[in-house]
């Protein structure tokens, strides 16, 4: 099924004690594209992503991954964990503050799930693990454990690690946010280029020259609505609303 | 202090050595267990396991030792002295341990948990692969501590008659009216005994520093 959408979200609602963060978002992402989700802190943004592989369970609406609802079924039933998991493998993430596995030497962070959850052949996992590290540029610390790398070295691991479940979309939360300013480049290049080599990407993120250059989309949450979605020449010099208007300004 | 003084010791120390062994392998994979089953906070059962950990805490390993092996033979069951003993050891040292584990458990990061979970890993997975060998070197000084306790409290055993490390220096003074001399030599086998445990600690330290992000 080629022509379904990488992931649907349609009418998402989710509040944390009693406070609405999500509010009947829909979104679709199609095989292929970036797209970014900009907006102030505590919009939503990063709930929104963390609904899509089921980190936050939403209240309301529908999540499809490839077509297939996670979470519950059509009839609101808890999916079985194993299924779950499953479905969560098709997606990869990275996180703000990397979250690599510290008893693990870089190769291991890679080739863990492939092994432990593909059952991919040990050798197989080190040679695509092998092929990935250098792909992000850290075939050189292959035998090294993550306490001793920078903060960039350490987010290029993590993607590698997401890339070795060959996932349909790679969800990215503020991939660049905990990293000092001459490291964010070595990252943010990277995310490049995997989107010229035509991974899918749901992005949330900060850094609007990247959002600019990459983007086949971009999505503007506020208070946990969508009030603008456009392509990104569209959206970074034409904005449709005053509060993208403003959010742009202060940005510059 | 000649050959054969020297000799009874090495005896005591061995049977100490091996029942607190015994009471130290189960009593930490117990302690994980009783943890795990905590953790999932089950009805009834997590209100059974706490007051269990309350009473093994709080009672004396002498009173635990003397309990167990005089109130077994009112249900029919013969205890031999050596699983009495061992009995005691577990069900106190496993209280503890219990306890060491289920911090490891609360206080485990996260935003690990949560990369393993969005990698697809299962529970069993998580818990297995990622969380247990960090608890393990995070326990293990804890665990280390608890082992060191138990060993300087087993002791207690000898109340139902199993002639340990501490007992046996009781007999050798009895025949040479010396008890100094064997004590002191008693003290010199618990201390190596523990300092073994210790290397294991010092062996976990190393390891710890990699986990520290």
């Amino acid at each position: 099924m080629p022509d379904l959408p990488a992931v649907a979200i349609e009418r998402l609602s989710k509040s944390f004690n009693g406070i609405e963060v999500l509010r009947d978002v829909d979104l679709t992402v199609n095989r292929g594209e970036v797209v970014s989700i900009l907006g102030s802190s505590g919009s939503g943004k990063s709930t929104l992503l963390r609904c899509i592989n089921w980190l936050e369970q939403p209240d309301r609406g529908a999540i499809r991954i490839g077509g297939q609802r996670i979470g519950v079924d059509d009839n609101g039933r808890r999916m079985p964990a194993r299924e779950l998991a499953a479905l969560r493998a098709k997606t990869g993430m990275v996180f703000q503050s990397f979250n690599l596995w510290p008893h693990l030497t870089v190769l291991h962070n890679v080739t863990e799930a492939p092994i432990h959850v593909k059952g991919v052949a040990k050798k197989e996992a080190v040679r695509t693990a092998r092929e990935l590290l250098d792909k992000v540029g850290m075939a050189h610390k292959m035998e090294a454990y993550p306490y001793t790398l920078s903060g960039g070295q350490k987010q290029r691991v993590a993607i590698a690690r997401a890339l070795a479940m060959s996932p349909e979309v790679i969800l990215f939360d503020e991939p660049t946010s905990a990293l000092d300013p001459e490291l964010v480049g070595e990252v943010l290049g990277v995310m490049k280029d995997l989107s010229a080599e035509g991974y899918t990407m749901v992005v949330v993120t900060h850094e609007m020259e990247f959002a600019r250059a990459v983007s086949d989309q971009v999505v503007f949450l506020d208070k946990g609505i969508i009030i603008e979605r456009a392509a990104p020449e569209q959206f970074f010099t034409a904005p449709e609303t005053e509060r993208v208007r403003k959010f742009l300004e202060l940005k510059q | 202090m000649n050959a054969q003084t020297w000799w009874l010791l090495l005896e005591g120390a061995w049977t100490t050595a091996w029942i607190s062994g015994v009471a130290i392998a189960i009593g930490v994979v117990a302690g994980l267990a009783i943890a795990l089953v905590r953790m999932a906070r089950i009805p009834v059962i997590d209100q059974v396991l706490v007051i269990y950990i309350s009473l093994a805490r709080a009672t004396p390993l002498v009173t635990l030792v003397l309990f167990i092996f005089l109130v077994a033979p009112t249900f029919g069951i013969v205890m031999n002295r050596n699983i009495a003993g061992i009995m005691a050891l577990t069900l106190n040292t496993a209280a503890f341990n219990a306890e060491i584990w289920r911090a490891a458990f609360l206080s485990f990061s996260r935003e690990q948990k949560e990369a393993a979970l969005a990698c697809g890993m299962t529970n069993g997975v998580i818990f297995r692969r990622i969380m247990l060998p960090q608890m393990f070197t995070t326990s293990l000084p804890g665990l280390v501590n608890e082992m060191s306790f138990l060993i300087k409290g087993s002791p207690a055993i000898a109340v139902i008659g199993i002639v340990d490390l501490t007992r046996v220096t009781n007999r050798i003074s009895a025949v040479t009216y010396e008890p100094l001399p064997p004590i002191l030599a008693a003290a010199a086998l618990y201390m190596i005994i523990i300092s073994m445990l210790l290397k294991l600690q010092d062996m976990a330290e190393k390891k710890a520093n990699r986990l520290t992000m």
